[in-house]
């Protein structure tokens, strides 16, 4: 075992590191923040802007490219969070709290570089996560059968409802519209064209690309543009110092610790992932401290622990889609989405018959990171003076570059009427009060659950028991009713309330 | 006489409503066969009446519990922004993105009250001439940069 994991991270390495994937490594990290410490633009549009870059690319270099652009929007949106006040997407929201609190006291060096070198620290750590537990993972996902995935996506569709922003009842519609989405175009099985209405450009379903970025980057822009007055930088101090002071490191080592431990962990859930882990380490971090009135006033503490934790989770959240090809979040569906348009279907096979491609993705995770560290701190200044063009500059480009990558992928007039489509959607149900994450998991998921829906009840022939007679199966529902009761619970309710107040 | 107490929960009900209906009277003409047996209408009409239940409770939550409002939706920025994206997709395979990337730039500057006409196409020259390059001569990504190919 021991052996195997050195030989196999050697393998990945050796498949990572020649100089062209490193390049490429190092573009998309640059992209990645480029676009990522945009005001508003968070990693899901960031991604969803970047994917058709790389679709040219082989595969593996395709992948690292990926996992480049996707740490840089990460982490540029942490940047913008400490500096501007404006978080890309929920998780970055804990980050604002103390992280933009230090910046206005002039500490935004310290608040970048603990940012940074916990993220870098929690990476390392998860990376050696993936490879170490992986394999045995990828073991376990072997013994899957229909009815195993059809109750594992229940249980991760059920825990993304709980996570979603706003109402529950709310969030469970716009999964199950996500999954109604999905199904749209050519039934694999009977060949019948489903909700087609007649056009031809959706006889292969609703593409991916259009909906993301319909949803998320051109509804980002145009609430943006309804503000008064519009985002901009609420700092004038000229950051210097980037590196933490001695008193720093020893406020929030710990910090970085259990962010890192908490955020491996809460990464593999179904459902979980980067939000979930920065949430639950900043509560965490709160419930230690011996003083929590610190928290919202700039507590070293409150950005090293989500921070690390954040990062941590976005490297184990591969961990359900490499091994059991199930994305876990609507980032994770996106990488899933690249995926497949690489011609690589996630799942285990990935690990056994193309161990490069696995091998060199842990690799160049962690080749990502390190190079977030070596090449974005020295150009936190390139940053910085981007945040400070002003946003009527900004916007149109935003726009431009994001009708160029629905139209280069397919080339196809239909793909920016349905973008449009779906801006116009999202900006509606956002009115009305429901988030688009949600709905986006439900898209990627909706053909995978009606397959295994069909294939468990053609094996058990109708009779639905078939879900609790599978011991796995039954555990997965188990815990999906264990947390269905929970959020019906009163007092639970009140605590994910209050998380979301702050 | 019911009274709108939570407009939010009553606008995302009915579309739910509106979404799960569509789905099943859009979805009545594919065979819905048996469990052991699923047709291709079977999933599609098990979540369409979902969608509709869900709204249906969504909708009632909204004239029974108290909710926030409705904020106002301003037109110029989702029409311009539309209207920005649609013309891009429309017009890039006839006259090239140096010209529709320009265009997009002066629509979308309109999204905003106090645009500035000068400004905006000066901007969209710049991005014309960036995306020309970068996109279509340094990537290589299918898009004619031009008109008249």
């Amino acid at each position: 075992m021991e052996f195997d994991l050195f030989h196999n991270l050697a393998t990945g390495f050796g498949a990572a590191l020649s100089l062209k994937n490193v390049g490429f490594a190092l573009i998309g990290c640059l992209l990645g923040t480029l676009i990522g410490v945009l005001p508003g633009i968070g990693p899901i549009p960031t991604i969803a802007m970047l994917l058709p870059i790389t679709f040219g690319l082989e595969p593996l270099s395709s992948l690292i490219m990926l996992a480049g652009i996707y740490y840089g929007a990460q982490y540029g949106g942490s940047t913008t969070s400490i500096l501007v006040n404006i978080p890309g997407e929920a998780g970055s929201i804990v980050t604002c709290l103390d992280g933009h609190q230090m910046a206005r006291q002039g500490r935004a060096g310290a608040a970048l570089g603990v940012a940074a070198l916990g993220s870098f620290f929690a990476g390392c750590v998860g990376t050696i996560f993936i490879a170490a537990f992986g394999p045995p993972l990828a073991a376990i996902a072997q013994e899957f059968n229909s009815p195993d995935y059809f109750s594992l996506m229940v249980l991760g569709l059920v825990t993304a409802v709980i996570l979603a922003h706003g109402s529950v009842i709310k969030a469970v519609g716009m999964v199950l519209v996500g999954l109604l989405f999905g199904l749209v175009g050519t039934d694999v099985n009977s060949g019948l064209t489903r909700y087609t209405f007649g056009v031809s450009d959706l006889w292969d379903g609703i593409d991916f690309l259009p909906l993301v970025i319909g949803m998320f980057g051109i509804v980002e822009v145009i609430r943006n543009l309804e503000q008064a007055t519009l985002p901009r930088p609420q700092f004038s101090a000229k950051i210097k110092d980037l590196w933490p002071s001695m008193k720093d490191f020893r406020d929030s080592w710990r910090a970085v610790l259990r962010g890192t431990g908490l955020g491996s962990i809460l990464g593999i859930l179904p459902g979980g992932g980067a939000v979930l882990a920065a949430f639950a380490s900043y509560t965490l971090e709160k419930k230690l401290a011996k003083d929590p009135s610190r928290f919202g006033r700039g507590a070293i503490e409150g950005v090293a622990g989500p921070e690390s934790a954040n990062n941590a989770a976005a490297q184990t959240s591969f961990i359900p889609l490499l091994t059991l090809g199930l994305p876990s979040n609507a980032i994770m569906a996106l990488m899933m989405g690249a995926m497949i348009i690489q011609g690589i279907q996630p799942g285990s096979a990935v690990m056994t018959k193309r161990p490069d491609l696995f091998w060199g993705m842990v690799a160049s995770m962690w080749i990502g990171n390190l190079m977030l560290l070596v090449i974005n701190l020295p150009l936190i200044g390139l940053w910085v003076r981007l945040l400070s063009v002003p946003y009527r500059l900004l916007y149109p480009a935003i726009l431009l570059f994001c009708v160029i990558g629905i139209y280069s992928t397919n080339t196809n007039t239909a793909q920016l009427v349905l973008c449009a489509v779906f801006a116009v959607f999202g900006y509606v149900m956002l009115r009305f009060g429901c988030e688009p994450a949600p709905l986006v998991l439900g898209f990627i998921l909706g053909p995978l659950m009606e397959e295994n829906l069909r294939r468990s009840l053609v094996i058990s022939r109708g009779d639905p028991m078939v879900f609790f007679e599978r011991p796995i199966s039954a555990v997965l529902l188990a815990a999906t009713v264990a947390l269905i009761a929970l959020i019906v619970l009163p007092q639970f309710r009140k605590t994910r309330e209050e998380a979301f107040q702050e | 006489m019911l009274r709108v107490k939570s407009p939010q929960d009553l606008g995302a009900g009915l579309v739910f409503v509106l979404i799960g209906l569509a789905g099943l009277y859009f979805g009545s003409d594919l065979a819905f066969g048996t469990a052991a047996r699923m047709g291709p209408g079977y999933f599609p009409i098990l979540l369409s009446a979902m969608i509709a239940a869900v709204g249906l409770i969504v909708g009632l939550r909204g004239v029974t519990i108290d909710g926030p409002p409705i904020e106002p939706v301003q037109l110029r920025p989702i029409v311009f922004i539309i209207a920005a994206i649609l013309i891009f997709g429309f017009l890039i395979e006839s006259i090239g993105l140096a010209l529709t990337a320009i265009l997009l730039t002066v629509f979308a500057g309109y999204a905003r009250r106090d645009v500035k006409l000068s400004e905006t196409i000066v901007l969209g020259v710049a991005l014309a001439a960036f995306t020309v390059v970068v996109f279509v001569y340094v990537l290589g990504q299918p898009l004619p940069a031009w008109w008249g190919r």
